[in-house]
């Protein structure tokens, strides 16, 4: 790993792939940042959510290390399908592991866990005629 | 007696001991080493941020970052490319 970067190769590697996972699963954007704030979190990753090209239909994991903050943001469509309280709960798993130093398993483990509770089913013979 | 320590004397009770220690330690710090530095809560963050699927997957200066228009810190202002009511979660470890 070059001196400096948060996570090595693989670790991105395994990022990368729940939050593509996660966005097969639901249908909305993920995106993950980690660094300092140079304001208050929330603020911040509003600010970050918005830099995006659909916040809307995007969740947002930002993560402080220094600050030892997590938060996580849906957009306005995002939110109907993850509501606050599976926010919550995938807040509380990666809370977990970051607080062991494991930044890379609690993201991963996170991320899929946002994309599990933003799962909409498919609805079948939705298109069909109603037969009788 | 002292006169009867050669230099066989303190390879065998000097220099073998020490190379034994050099091998343990070496195994036990192997792992970190090639791992690089490593997170520990508490401690200063030294690594640049990182944003994983990100806009143009570019890794942001957070001083050159717009800023939001003022009101309530959970809710923005409706517009094009701004998210309107966000939801979500925070926590602290």
């Amino acid at each position: 790993m070059p001196a400096g970067d948060a996570f090595t190769p693989e670790q991105l590697y395994d990022i990368e792939r729940a939050v593509r996972h996660a966005e097969e699963a639901s249908g909305l954007k993920f995106s993950v940042y980690v660094g300092g704030a140079d304001s208050e979190t929330r603020p911040f990753a509003l600010e970050l959510l918005n830099e995006l090209p659909d916040p809307d239909h995007t969740v947002l994991v930002y993560v402080d290390p220094a600050g030892r903050r997590l938060e996580i943001v849906t957009g306005s469509a995002a939110r109907r399908q993850l509501s606050d309280t599976s926010a919550g709960l995938a807040a509380l798993a990666m809370q977990t592991s970051f607080a062991t130093g494991d930044l890379t398993g609690g993201l991963v483990t996170g991320v899929q866990q946002l994309g599990q509770h933003a799962h909409q089913p498919t609805l079948l013979h939705a298109n069909e005629p109603h037969q009788q | 007696m002292i006169t009867q320590l050669s230099g066989h004397t303190l390879l065998v009770f000097v220099g073998i001991p020490a190379l034994v220690i050099a091998v343990v330690a070496l195994l036990v710090f192997a792992s970190s080493i090639a791992d690089g530095p490593r997170y520990r809560p508490g401690l200063s963050w030294w690594a640049p941020p990182v944003w994983i699927n990100g806009p143009e997957t570019t890794k942001p200066d957070p001083a050159n970052l717009p800023e939001l228009p003022a009101g309530p810190s959970t809710t923005a202002t409706a517009g094009t490319g701004v998210a309107r009511t966000t939801g979500g979660a925070s926590a602290s470890w």
